[in-house]
């Protein structure tokens, strides 16, 4: 089974991770997630998230990967069986008390190990294996003969991130926000000190520990040979343009991979599409080898924001598109659609409508209502972009 | 099946000099940062270096190298080890496949902050330390529910991140810098901390001890740890043999004083 799995911080991002090929969703629930500052999913939206989901054959995980204090312990087992209730497919843990209530009560949830637990080996893998975990999220730490190993070992499910922001700590092995500002990073508080600048040694010199965000579209075929199941998105907190950018390239890449059709300017060509919208350099991090200073951020992330993302397609009417305006654009622009199940379509805008259909020169207001004169292969819920990139070039 | 300890202090040494000065102390054991399984310690130990009846310290998350060489290494241990304190979980299934003497006491940093936790550990481990991170109204409920005696972080500079990049070095690289690898960094709010690379990896310390020598007065205690790392041998003599919990001196109550933030605005 191979899997892309994305982050979903609310029901509009999990329907278009869906729709933009996602295989399955991670969602935090109105409890236990380490996003306690993102909006979640309440019990309602939890439910419909479920059905979304189902009907198109995807999965949602749930994310219960605090670190329990005692009065979290408190409702735990009753918010258990109410995902048990909702049908979510598996929950994603880090502390042993979770395994530990679902097993003590027999309650029917497949268990995911939350990176949080900072697997890097096989033994630790056996352990929980023998607690009746299912699959492994691995530590972001792990190397390609780390994955390979924990695989070959125990035959678990292995999950492993492929995209998106890196914590220069392992994962829960950090409490520096607690000390810091008393938010509790491992209870969803994080204040992400560690992308903070520090002076060293009491001189002017600038010290910093931040590192570049995770990318493994060059490795996506090795990871799959070596027996990784899920490829991981991270970002609950993200943008549904990140989501849905993200989400098509991958899809594409990996659907190209089950192909053998996948070429070097495919990859790279993407990965220019995801950094531009990360708005952050990516590299693979630990998987070859050991990072480097050239894995990290010194003097501060050099890119320039965009206003790349120009609208959603909310509607097709005959020969019109109907779309919410995102940023600005304007008459002579050169634009790219994207979507569920389409090719890139490039377009350069000739005429655009307000909503009487009157012409309109400029599309200045973010959340105006649009028409444009596309044609019949966009479809709806696709993406316009700025087009900054062009896939002949890189062939 | 636990031994019956008459000590009950865990000092984790740094330097041979305080071993040798502790030596004739009853109530304590000593804990080694053993070479090549620990991370944030600029000193650390062969198996050669380590007396009599002490516990060894692998706090390293291991990889498939590292658990590999941690097999053979236990395959070899000498019989007059006594202990084993840890972090990794597959330290914990390792010790519990291959047979062994030692009494096991895992260490599960910033794990570990509720009784059922603790009680499901527990049975695989002779000891859990109890998180740092916690208040003390939560270790005492801790003590209270859990079902062995348990292991306490009593007083020592405490390790707040741990990651597996060496910051120090890669930023000598960027800026062709020789900073050393035991360093002070400080923060627009003006906190300092230290950090340290080894091998392995950086270790992040507040830049004050933590001082939780009140927690003696509870029981269901095994061990109460007392980490010397950047303090004199006088100060952990100090601080042994103090009947008072040394307040004045050592004012940094760490996070076990007021509950930490979880969400910072509700949901609307």
């Amino acid at each position: 089974m191979i899997e892309l799995l994305a982050p979903a911080g609310n029901l509009e991002r999990l329907k278009i991770a869906c729709l933009y090929g996602a295989d399955a969703i991670y969602i935090g629930g109105y409890e236990y997630s380490l996003r306690a500052n993102a909006i979640n999913f309440s019990k309602e939206e939890l439910a419909e998230a479920v059905e979304f989901a189902h009907r198109l054959g995807k999965k949602v995980y749930v994310t219960v990967n605090i670190v329990f204090h005692h009065n979290d312990l408190k409702g735990l087992k009753e918010y258990l069986e109410e995902l048990v209730s909702i049908h979510v497919d598996a929950v994603i843990v880090s502390d042993i008390a979770v395994i530990s209530t679902i097993k003590e009560n027999h309650i029917p949830l497949e268990i995911h190990l939350s990176t949080q637990a900072s697997t890097l080996n096989d033994e630790a893998a056996l352990f929980y294996q023998k607690l009746g975990v299912k699959r492994i999220v691995l530590a972001r730490e792990a190397l390609r003969e780390d994955i390979k190993n924990i695989k070959d070992k125990t035959g678990l499910d292995l999950e492993c991130f492929i995209q998106g922001a890196m914590c220069t700590s392992f994962s829960g092995k950090c409490v520096l926000s607690n000390v810091a500002t008393n938010r509790d990073s491992n209870r969803g508080g994080c204040a992400q000190i560690c992308r903070w600048t520090f002076t060293i040694n009491q001189k002017d010199q600038v010290f910093s520990m931040t590192p570049k965000d995770l990318n493994m579209s060059i490795y996506l075929k090795d990871m799959m040979d070596i027996g990784v199941n899920s490829f991981k998105v991270e970002g609950r907190m993200r943008s549904v343009y990140y989501i849905a950018t993200v989400i098509y390239e991958y899809r594409h890449l990996m659907d190209k991979i089950m192909s053998n059709t996948l070429t070097k300017s495919d990859i790279l060509y993407s990965n220019d599409i995801i950094n531009r919208c990360a708005n952050r350099e990516s590299t693979p991090q630990f998987y070859d080898k050991m990072p480097t200073h050239q894995e990290q951020y010194y003097l501060g992330r050099e890119e320039v924001s965009n206003q790349d993302f120009l609208g959603i397609v909310l509607e097709k009417k005959d020969h019109l598109l109907l779309v919410e305006e995102r940023n600005y654009f304007k008459v002579g622009d050169v634009v790219e659609f994207f979507g569920p199940g389409m090719d890139t379509k490039t377009y350069q805008i000739h005429k655009i409508y307000d909503e009487n259909m009157q012409e309109i020169e400029v599309a200045r207001h973010p959340k105006m209502h649009v028409y444009l004169e596309v044609g019949e292969d966009v479809v709806k819920y696709a993406m316009m972009r700025l087009k900054v990139f062009d896939k002949n070039d890189y062939l | 099946m636990l031994r019956k300890m008459k000590n009950n202090y865990l000092v984790l040494v740094t330097n041979h000099t305080l071993e040798e000065k502790l030596r004739e102390e009853s109530n304590v054991t000593f804990l080694f940062p053993i070479e090549g399984f620990t991370v944030g310690f600029p000193t650390t130990f062969s198996l050669d270096e380590i007396p009599r009846n002490a516990f060894i310290f692998v706090n390293r998350i291991l990889d498939t190298v590292g658990i590999q060489e941690f097999k053979e290494f236990i395959l070899n241990l000498p019989s007059h080890i006594q202990g084993i304190v840890f972090d990794d979980i597959g330290v914990l299934e390792v010790l519990n496949t291959i047979p062994n003497h030692l009494t096991k006491i895992l260490f599960l940093n910033h794990f570990n902050c509720n009784y059922l936790s603790i009680n499901t550990y527990l049975n695989y481990a002779d000891s859990v330390v109890v998180s740092i991170d916690i208040t003390e109204g939560e270790v005492e409920e801790i003590l209270k529910r859990a079902n062995k005696p348990l292991t306490l972080y009593t007083f020592g500079y405490v390790n707040i991140m741990y990651s597996r990049r060496k910051l120090i070095t890669n930023y000598n690289e960027h800026f062709d810098k020789h900073l050393p690898f035991i360093s002070e960094i400080t923060n627009d709010l003006k906190q300092e901390f230290k950090i340290v690379e080894n091998d392995y990896g950086t270790v992040i310390y507040p830049n004050e001890p933590f001082n939780g020598l009140r927690y003696r007065k509870y029981d269901h205690v095994l061990y109460h740890l007392i980490n010397s790392l950047f303090l004199t041998d006088e100060e952990v003599i100090n601080i042994i043999h103090s009947k008072s919990n040394l307040d004045e001196k050592y004012p940094y109550a760490y996070l076990s004083q007021e509950e930490t933030i979880v969400r910072i605005k509700e949901r609307s």
